[in-house]
């Protein structure tokens, strides 16, 4: 239909048009990178040098922070890695699992106390985390759940973000035909919410996975108060721990190196998460 | 065998006397004396099991692992007790945090998970002596102070004379001076001559004048000053009425930190910041630095830079006023379940001559124990080759005695830093100085709703 | 709300399914209550109360009314009322911060997203825009701390280009540090937001992208027409947490001022002030009021933006 002439126009602007997108992710690339740079500019200088003042130059200490954090006798990095690993892991499933079933269940259904509960929990999202976190580490005291990964897990099952989200998504995403025609198909309310709809959540599921993996990873003010026991602590407690090193021993290479090394697993983690941010999900069941 | 049983046996029952002084602190007169009769035995007692009706979990709080290292390394833990160290990072001020949650549901808590001593550090050690949470150390057997230096017993001393710790560090900091910039500036780099030259504060800023006159400058940071001042304040910051009250100690320090600012004899950095640490270098133009041993030895790398450091330009004097910055106390929690051994562990990190020199030799510290710290002041070969073959230690022996831990409260902390932050940034330009000091009410204000400000 | 008006439109009998919905919704509220509720409810109770420790000497609980909220509001000597001004703060910052965010953001995801620009290394960008957010909050504002010091990489690529002639104390002034503040949370979040508008995008129905392209229509069209509307929701989320998110802004303008704000308490945000009150002296009254203050201004701000957001339709 298009005569040469045109085509050649439209050709011709889409090279134009991707090459600024090129520059434009170019910039950001450079910003986002910068800061990474940095942390592996500082990874890479001995305490000494650090002090001595910033540069942009990397220096050749490197190994000798990695070797330095890896065995420093008060922290066991491998472990608090694992540690780390185990209650991000746990905590990012339950939060995407229970905030997806939450919002299943206001989507879904109608019922009487729908509005209410729905209003309810966009309320208490508003409140500020800062004060409830004091009061939630005396309560986790009075019960003695010290040393213990349940409080810093099971909270993480209300989650209103969370909910937010997933209902926003359903709610652009997940046709309620869908739901009809399992029922038809005879299965049950809980079956379809996990074989049918969980699968067409991918990309959202992903995405909250990441986000409540990394904000877990991160987490330091309630788990300092909570694990104080060697063999609990995670990782932003040694990284803090190192920091507050005596003199003999302070050695902020060792810092930045740790806080470099802590990066690597969320890093990976995302890359596998971030597979299942992909085209066609939807299209591909509704049409099944 | 049998004298070794006796010992024990004695112990044992000096501990249940104890426990009952704990409580009562009428019953104090008599401990004293009934533990300086434990003190000869004390030698033997650590090796012994650990009395039958005394718990068998030793709780200590600590924000890092320095003394950690050196317990495990010099202290013979009694057989059967198991020690527990909990150890919470101080970053912010989560140390404190875990401490006072700990120390708060102390009498609620099971024997075995009661807090037995807790490290507290000079900065905030008066919210624990001042408190209920710790309590009376001659009561438990720690009662010979004869070789601690004054100033580390009064630290840990509540406002009604009650002893509730040791420190086993002493950390007198002295003025740490450019010995090329000295000889320029004063025609000498002679310690002892130095010394003389910047004995008080009149003369401190006549050299200052001297300095800048010939390009260089006095001081690195805007607060550099601050410690010696501030530990010599004769009236405390708050009245008996609650009321703010500023020292003249700490309006000196302001009016002359003016003046060098005014003048350029100091940086507006702060006494953390690069642009301070960058003046260690050589080609940094600054005399003097304030510091303990651990300050040059751990914070002056610049200085000890191979390539653009000034290794062996450097030496220490007392400086205008005597002063002290840093340093760990070990503090006995009240309701400890391990009362002996809570005085043994005190004891030994004090007075026994043998764990003491070993810190001195193994470990870098200037201890608190005046006899030994003399031992090594006087060897004549000792010399340290960062201060031109100086000999620190016994500078430092001969500072100590002249420091105090007066007129301190509570509240010293958060009123020292926040006066020094909000001036900073009066010094800096952003504000006029009524704003600044409004500001620092401000912040007074919010840490603490009791006292009254102007 | 949006989805209780659906559902008639689409005829699902869900009447008989209600104990389903109720069941799917238990395990939060049950979570809900035990975990959080307990703590949340007595923020609010103790806004009420003198309740604060000076040491280790717990200073009340005692009643005291409406105490707390009316020192809140008690103008100073010069005549400003404090947590007005750190309200006004908290907002200049988030949203110099989130405005580009959103932006770019979108920008990216649409970008991303189209298979006519059909970009390459898309999992290399996306990694890289998504990895600042990796970084602790707190790691991030000590290596921007470092950077923009007097004798900082910033100030010596000045001086050495002759763009300045002396070094800029970065610290000194309100412009400077917000907008060091700004761009940290720009670069910080930007990638989270992409990503999550990205996975809405991918969760459209792409048989509505081809259809737009059949009919003939330009990128723009088809971004405003067909992406942004079936965005929204989504586009929605993105705001709203966006600005719950902002207004408790606090690790990045706290470890970058070493939570004093400066200059002149002009980076101060509210949950910094809040910070002040519960770090030392535990002041669960005036923490509590300030916290209650947040709830009711987020509360009101939330509800105008999302009643506008959600209008329209």
């Amino acid at each position: 239909m298009n005569t040469k002439a045109t085509s050649d126009g439209a050709k011709a602007r889409l090279l134009l048009a991707r090459t600024l997108v090129y520059i434009f992710l170019g910039f950001l690339t450079i910003l986002s990178l910068f800061s990474f740079y940095l942390l592996i500019v500082n990874a890479s200088r001995s305490n000494g040098e650090l002090q001595a003042g910033f540069t942009l130059v990397p220096s050749t200490h490197f190994l000798d922070n990695l070797k330095n954090a890896w065995n420093d006798a008060s922290i066991d990095i491998p472990r608090g890695m694992l540690n780390s690993f185990v209650v991000a892991l746990i905590s990012a499933l339950l939060t995407t699992y229970f905030s997806a079933l939450t919002a299943y269940g206001l989507h879904a259904y109608k019922f009487k106390l729908k509005k209410i509960a729905f209003t309810f929990i966009m309320a208490i999202m508003v409140i500020p985390k800062q004060v409830s976190a004091v009061g939630f580490v005396q309560l986790v005291n009075k019960f003695h759940l010290n040393n213990n990964y349940l409080p810093l897990i099971i909270p993480a099952i209300a989650a209103p973000i969370v909910f937010f989200y997933m209902i926003q998504y359903m709610e652009s995403t997940l046709p309620l035909e869908v739901v009809e025609a399992a029922r038809v198909d005879g299965s049950g309310e809980f079956s379809t919410f996990n074989r049918i709809i969980l699968p067409m959540l991918k990309p959202a599921l992903a995405v909250q996975m990441i986000f409540a993996f990394v904000e877990s990873w991160n987490n330091f003010f309630i788990p300092s108060l909570i694990l104080t026991k060697a063999e609990y602590k995670t990782v932003p407690i040694m990284i803090a721990q190192l920091r507050s090193a005596d003199y003999s021993k302070f050695d902020m290479g060792k810092v930045y190196m740790f806080i470099l090394l802590a990066i690597l697993p969320v890093m990976i983690v995302y890359i596998f998460l971030s597979k299942y941010i992909i085209k066609g999900v939807t299209a591909g069941s509704v049409k099944g | 065998m049998k004298r070794k049983l006796i010992a024990s046996l004695l112990v044992a029952s000096m501990a249940m006397s104890m426990a009952a002084c704990g409580a009562k602190e009428e019953t104090k007169e008599e401990a004293p004396a009934a533990s300086t009769a434990e003190e000869e035995t004390k030698e033997e007692a650590p090796a012994e099991e650990a009395s039958a009706d005394e718990g068998k979990v030793f709780n200590i709080y600590a924000w890092n692992e320095e003394y950690k290292g050196f317990f495990e390394k010099y202290y013979k833990v009694p057989d059967g007790v198991t020690v527990n160290w909990t150890i919470v990072p101080s970053d912010n001020g989560q140390y404190q945090e875990a401490l006072d949650n700990a120390l708060l549901s102390q009498a609620d808590a099971a024997d075995d998970d009661k807090v037995d001593m807790f490290l507290a550090e000079a900065d905030y050690i008066l919210k624990y002596v001042n408190s209920d949470a710790t309590q009376d150390v001659t009561a438990l057997g720690v009662t010979d102070f004869s070789n601690t230096y004054e100033y580390t017993v009064q630290a840990c001393t509540d406002t009604e004379g009650i002893t509730k710790g040791v420190s086993f560090q002493c950390c007198p900091s002295a003025l740490i001076y450019r010995r090329s910039i000295a000889k320029d500036v004063l025609g000498t780099d002679d310690p002892a001559e130095v010394q003389e030259k910047l004995s008080d504060w009149t003369k401190f800023e006549a050299v200052a004048k001297d300095a800048k006159d010939k390009g260089y400058y006095m001081t690195a940071s805007f607060a550099e000053t601050y410690r010696p001042f501030s530990n010599n304040v004769t009236s405390a910051w708050v009245d008996e009425n609650n009321n703010l009250q500023m020292d003249e100690q700490i309006q000196a320090w302001i009016d002359q930190t003016d003046k060098f600012m005014e003048n350029e004899y100091t940086l507006t950095s702060g006494i953390w910041e690069d642009e301070k640490n960058a003046q260690m270098f050589a080609e940094g133009k600054t005399m003097c630095f304030f510091g303990p041993a651990w300050y040059f030895n751990f914070c002056m790398g610049n200085a000890q830079d191979e390539e653009k450091g000034c290794y062996g330009d450097w030496a220490i004097c007392e400086g205008p006023a005597a002063h002290f910055w840093g340093g760990t106390w070990l503090l006995a929690a009240a309701g400890s379940d391990n009362p002996t051994m809570l005085a043994d562990v005190m004891n030994t990190f004090i007075n026994d001559e043998e764990v003491c020199s070993n810190l001195i030799e193994k470990e870098a510290q200037f201890t608190n124990n005046k006899a030994v710290n003399d031992k090594y002041a006087s060897d004549p070969d000792y010399g340290n080759g960062f201060l031109g073959g100086q000999n620190d230690t016994a500078v430092f022996a001969e500072m100590a005695d002249n420091i105090k831990f007066e007129n301190q409260t509570i509240y010293d902390q958060i009123l020292n830093e926040g006066l020094q932050s909000n001036l900073q940034e009066f010094y800096r330009g952003s504000v006029n100085k009524e704003t600044a000091m409004s500001n620092f009410y401000k912040l007074v204000n919010e840490k603490y709703p009791s006292i009254v400000t102007p | 709300m949006k989805n209780t008006k659906k559902e008639p439109e689409k005829k699902i009998k869900s009447v008989s399914y209600a104990k389903w919905g109720y069941i799917f919704i238990l395990p939060f509220f049950l979570v809900y209550f035990t975990c959080h509720f307990i703590p949340q409810a007595l923020t609010i109770y103790n806004s009420f109360f003198e309740n604060y420790r000076e040491g280790l000497t717990q200073v009340g609980p005692k009643f005291v009314g409406l105490a707390n909220y009316v020192k809140l509001f008690t103008p100073t000597a010069e005549g400003t009322i404090d947590i007005l001004k750190y309200t006004g703060n908290t907002l200049i910052l988030w949203a110099c911060g989130a405005a580009p965010q959103i932006i770019v953001a979108l920008l990216l995801a649409v970008f991303f997203t189209s298979y006519r620009l059909k970009i390459r290394g898309q999992q290399f960008f996306k990694t890289v825009i998504y990895m600042p957010n990796l970084i602790m909050a707190s790691a991030f504002s000590m290596l921007f701390f470092t950077l923009f010091s007097n004798v900082g990489p910033v100030n010596q690529l000045l001086l050495s280009t002759g763009l300045a002639d002396k070094q800029i104390d970065f610290f000194a002034y309100t412009f400077t540090v917000r907008g060091m503040v700004c761009i940290m949370n720009f670069l910080m979040w930007y990638g989270n937001t992409t990503i999550l508008l990205m996975a809405g995008i991918m969760g459209i129905d792409q048989n509505m992208f081809e259809a737009a392209n059949i009919d003939g229509a330009t990128p723009v069209q088809t971004f405003f027409k067909v992406t942004l509307p079936l965005l929204k929701p989504i586009l929605i989320y993105t705001v709203m947490t966006a600005l719950i998110g902002g207004l408790q802004m606090f690790d990045v303008p706290q470890v970058l001022t070493k939570g004093l704000g400066m200059p002149d308490r002009t980076s101060t945000t509210l949950i910094m002030y809040l910070n002040n009150f519960l770090g030392t002296s535990k002041n669960y009254g005036m923490s509590g009021a300030i916290s209650v203050y947040i709830f009711i201004i987020t509360g009101i701000i939330s509800i105008f933006v999302y009643r506008n957001l959600t209008k329209e339709d």
